[in-house]
């Protein structure tokens, strides 16, 4: 763990000719979008996701998680290292209600 | 809630090595795949691995995914197929969706399994279809049989960029360009050399700048990357694709050991949140294993072996196998995935740029650059003599853990050694007989038979071919390099398919006395 | 950059966050300081986004009334950040007699505080919401209460808070509270020591492991939130919604998904670790009663199921006090799983706390002296 003060100086927000293009699919989330929410303070990639919601989608982002990890690190010039992974949650694969519901073996 | 000594989550190379081996040591065993056939993605793939023959080299991969399936079989191993592990939660309890249920398992001990995925690049048009992960492009060829697209481009020179772009060429598709932003090319050389001798170019030091295409893929426009990965502005080419696929490494599937709250961290720079394993594969959860790409990601081979030692482990951990027992076993796995892990494509050595083999030779940068040896290059190297009648030319020229070709020759005129990544030499003295076995047991297609001298002024030439249909005898077509350029006419003698070649013929085609040590295949149609 | 501030705030969670912002907004140099990586990674970013005043204890009734009067209407746009708030009513549905009974119970009390809540039929529940299932017999309807997305509004008080200058530190654990001449001024983290007029103290449950260091403790205990999320579905309904049973609760979110909890009655007896285990008994029990009010949603898939801690005060509300014993020292803690409605108006009381102005709202009920031993 190492102290991230949230004040510190990153630059500020430059337009980038590729801010349109899409990194999560499921969302539609661009790279301007994280890009900007970075400089709004999201210093890493769990709090760019809540904000954004890039990742959160039905993939939960199995494609979009390492990219956006990508971004926030150059966005702050640290190595991804120092980017904790995206946490894992069931289900492993999206689930409909209904079958969620009905456990084996218990009384219908 | 049924219980079972052993539940291992991912029916591919290591899960179902982990389940046979614990099987066979009396444990109960469930496995739980997703998919609806098991072996992950042995199935898929057609050619022949490396190694030596205690990683079953030379065997194709569908065919050790069978072999594998056979042996969990009979051990009792129970596989759960269309099984989804929705979690992984406290105890080694797993929740799994079968059909439209839902069902509560506990495991005495859990080996996860879960492999790897496809890692992405983003670029403008990125999203269009007709872009793929190579390992979507190799399931639609090897599983589904749907050609991925006519005109592809490769982005990523490692083993499954080169691989991949390989067996596209064989499902019939046009390679246009192998691409990748690294300078040198990543995986194997003699993968490499197999997919440029059919003339495709290579860019390295290049990426993709942008697909074209409105509802799908048109086109796609690459360009040269300086020291600080930036396009070089009008470095730009164009070509016509309808499908481009991104080999760009894969990410382990680490979600289940996540939920489990396993203990994660970034072995080396770059590689991602691992699991923290012991050397047997055991988490910081005791008794909860990974083995395979989902601990770091490797090959199918050093998977099988991981499978097969968190397997004996967790038997050793629950009293079915006796310590010394566990113990000698665990000695002859790991002796077998130390060799895996030697050579010059080891895992301590990636991102490192290796310029000479153990032995001295230098490596060719014209291998590592554009997926080819310089016909001045070849012939440096202990494998290749120029010598009279006939004769192997084994154009491998990196230190990689393999040495089928050795066991194969009945005249001992391929030596490996004992250090399994020494390049082969060819003893010129052991009197080759022309049979063409080192041919079809060389897995990366790298041995070649040549008479330099035939009279009539013609040399001929044995190639290794996997690409159907077969040319008839007596076909005239085009002579090619190893840089793919077509340097003459060659005119085909025989082709030789027999079973023990295992689907690779033999094709041995006539072409002038000094293009004899220069060609290295053959292209149906005129020498144009 | 120096470490000495107006204010310290210790817990970067929502009333930490929204407790900096009012305070930023007096013209204060606050400093936030918080253990974890991230800014709400605990509660707050783990709870149903209730903003919710049926049902509620009857003490912290007045809170929510008056933030949902003062605060959530106009969140969104003071914060800058679109918080996802609904104003859509609260039905909390009742399938047999017992849960009517219930019902009424909770409806009573809440409108002997001065709600807008009352008793409705299966026909008028179903005309707010025609997606009920047939069982359902009656409910409370409550017409003022809604839901917000905890996630955003979190995070839109730490972004707002911090456009104001507030110095946010995350990755700084605290060890210590340390008084010079009698007044709590020193924090001791494991990132340096910072130092204040006064320090208001929002951590959740990790706020007795700092009160320790001067002697006080809030009697809480961990308890589990297990909630659930869906893939987004077309707008079919942004009620919130409850039971009489609190089997579930949950509602549509502005993207379409749904977000429910649900309660196994194993809460209470969670162990403490690093991350907040998810139970395998959870997910299918909240499937199944989401099911029986709510038929139409059975296909949807749910792609994500998580869980929190509670802070789980001894009478179920929270400290929200500056205590006599320990001057300098603003306690804001044991919010019992039901902190977020209340946010606004519980920092903004913090906030006042902090400087010595006389609270909005009176907090007697919220005293850190209720729990001592009567003689």
């Amino acid at each position: 763990m190492s102290a991230n003060d949230r004040s510190r100086e990153i630059g500020e927000f430059t337009a980038a000719p590729d801010d349109d293009m899409i990194v999560c699919r499921c969302e539609e989330v661009t790279k301007g979008e994280i890009r900007r929410a970075i400089h709004d303070g999201m210093f890493n990639a769990h709090e760019v996701r809540r904000f954004l919601r890039c990742g959160m989608g039905l993939c939960q982002g199995q494609t979009c998680a390492r990219l956006v990890k990508a971004i926030v690190a150059r966005e702050l010039g640290v190595s991804q290292g120092e980017l904790e992974d995206a946490t894992g949650r069931a289900p492993a694969r999206p689930i409909e209600m209904r079958i969620f519901a009905s456990e084996r073996g218990r009384d219908e | 809630m049924t219980r079972y000594d052993l539940i291992v989550v991912g029916a591919g190379p290591s899960g179902l090595s982990a389940a046979a081996e614990a099987a066979a040591n009396g444990l109960k065993v469930a496995v739980f795949d997703e998919n609806a056939r098991p072996g992950g993605q042995l199935f898929k793939q057609i050619h022949k691995f490396f190694g030596s023959k205690e990683h079953k080299a030379k065997l194709r991969g569908y065919d050790i995914g069978t072999e594998l399936l056979k042996e969990a079989q009979e051990q009792g191993v129970e596989v759960y197929l269309n099984a989804v592990v929705a979690g992984l939660y406290a105890d080694k309890e797993i929740v799994v969706r079968l059909g439209e249920k839902v069902a509560h398992f506990k495991g005495d001990t859990v080996i996860i399994a879960t492999g790897a995925s496809e890692n992405m690049l983003t670029f403008e048009g990125w999203t269009l279809p007709g872009v793929m992960g190579a390992g979507a492009a190799q399931t639609m060829m090897n599983i589904n049989r749907v050609k991925p697209g006519e005109r592809v481009l490769m982005l990523g020179s490692g083993n499954v960029g080169l691989v991949v772009g390989f067996q596209l060429l064989q499902a019939g598709c046009e390679l246009v360009a192998l691409v990748d932003a690294a300078p040198r090319v990543g995986g194997y050389g003699v993968h490499a050399a197999k997919v440029a001798r059919t003339g495709v170019p290579f860019y390295l030091s290049h990426t993709i700048v942008k697909a074209e295409g409105t509802d799908r893929v048109t086109g796609v426009t690459i360009g040269e990357v300086d020291s600080k990965w930036q396009v070089i502005p009008g470095s730009e080419k164009r070509f016509d694709v309808d499908t481009i696929c991104i080999a760009v490494g894969l990410s382990s599937s680490t979600q289940l050991l996540k939920m489990a709250g396993c203990e994660l961290a970034e072995r080396a720079a770059g590689a991602g949140y691992l699991p923290v394993c012991s050397d047997v594969g055991e988490t910081s959860i005791s008794g909860l294993y990974a083995a395979g790409d989902v601990s770091g990601i490797e090959e199918a081979s050093s998977a099988m072996l991981e499978g097969r030692i968190a397997g004996i482990s967790a038997a050793g951990k629950l009293g079915f196998a006796a310590q010394e027992a566990v113990t000698a076993r665990l000695a002859t796995l790991t002796t077998a995935l130390e060799a895996l892990h030697e050579g010059m494509f080891a895992p301590k050595n990636r991102g490192k740029s290796v310029d000479k083999t153990e032995e001295g030779y230098d490596v060719s940068t014209n291998l590592l650059k554009k997926g080819y040896l310089a016909d001045e290059e070849i012939t440096k190297y202990p494998g290749v003599k120029s010598v009279s009648g006939i004769h192997p030319v084994i154009e491998c020229t990196q230190n990689i853990p393999c040495n089928p070709c050795q066991d194969s020759c009945p005249k001992k005129c391929i030596t490996v050694g004992g250090n399994i990544v020494t390049l082969p030499v060819f003893d010129e003295k052991a009197g080759c007989i022309g049979c063409g076995q080192c041919i079809a047991a060389c897995s990366g297609q790298a041995i070649f038979l040549v008479n330099e001298d035939i009279g009539d002024g013609l040399a001929a030439v044995t190639i290794p071919s996997e690409f159907l249909p077969l040319p008839e005898k007596g076909e005239r077509g085009a002579a090619l390099d190893r840089a793919g350029n077509v340097i003459g006419t060659a005119e085909v003698t025989d082709v030789k398919s027999v079973k023990s070649f295992d689907h690779t013929n033999l094709v041995t085609f006539t072409v002038p006395k000094e293009l004899g040590m220069r060609a290295r295949f053959w292209r149906k149609g005129a020498a144009i | 950059m120096s470490n000495v501030s107006d204010v310290i705030v210790i817990g970067a969670g929502i009333i930490g966050n929204a407790t900096a912002y009012f305070l930023t907004k007096k013209g204060l140099k606050v400093t936030v300081l918080e253990k974890s990586e991230y800014i709400g990674n605990g509660g707050s970013s783990r709870n149903g986004g209730g903003v919710r005043q049926s049902g509620r204890h009857p003490a912290e009734l007045p809170l929510v009334m008056y933030g949902v009067k003062n605060y959530w209407p106009t969140l969104s746009e003071e914060l800058g950040t679109d918080v996802e708030y609904y104003q859509e009513g609260n039905l909390r549905l009742g399938k047999t007699p017992e849960h009517i009974k219930t019902l009424e119970g909770l409806t009573n009390s809440a409108a002997a505080g001065g709600l807008d809540v009352r008793m409705i039929d299966y026909d008028e529940a179903r005309a707010i919401c025609p997606y009920l299932s047939d069982e359902v017999i009656g409910a409370s309807w409550c017409p003022t209460d809604g839901h917000a997305n905890p996630l955003l509004a979190t995070l839109a008080y730490y972004r707002a808070a911090r456009r104001n200058g507030a110095r946010f530190i995350s990755g700084a654990e605290v060890v210590e509270i340390k008084k010079v001449a009698g007044r709590a001024r020193k924090v001791v983290t494991t990132d340096g020591v910072y130092e204040a007029d006064a320090i208001v103290l929002t951590a959740g449950l990790e706020s007795n492991r700092i009160l320790e260091s001067v002697g006080l403790r809030v009697p809480m205990n961990p308890a589990l939130l297990e909630c659930l999320v869906t893939e987004d579905s077309p707008p079919l309904f942004y009620q919130m919604l409850g039971t009489a049973m609190a089997d579930f609760y949950g509602h549509q979110s502005k993207h379409g998904s749904f977000v429910f909890g649900g309660t196994t009655g194993f809460e209470p007896y969670t162990t403490l670790g690093k991350t907040p285990p998810a139970t395998s008994s959870s997910a299918p029990g909240t499937c199944r009663g989401i099911i029986k009010y709510f038929p139409i949603l059975k296909d949807l898939k749910i792609v994500r199921t998580w869980a929190g801690w509670m802070d789980d005060c001894m009478d179920h509300i929270p400290v929200i006090d500056a205590p006599e014993e320990v001057p300098g020292l603003v306690i804001g803690c044991g919010f019992s799983g039901h902190g977020f409605g209340i946010s606004p108006t519980a920092a903004v009381i913090l906030s006042q706390l902090a400087v010595g102005e006389n609270t909005v709202l009176d907090i007697s009920k919220f005293k850190y002296d209720r729990f001592k031993v009567r003689t």
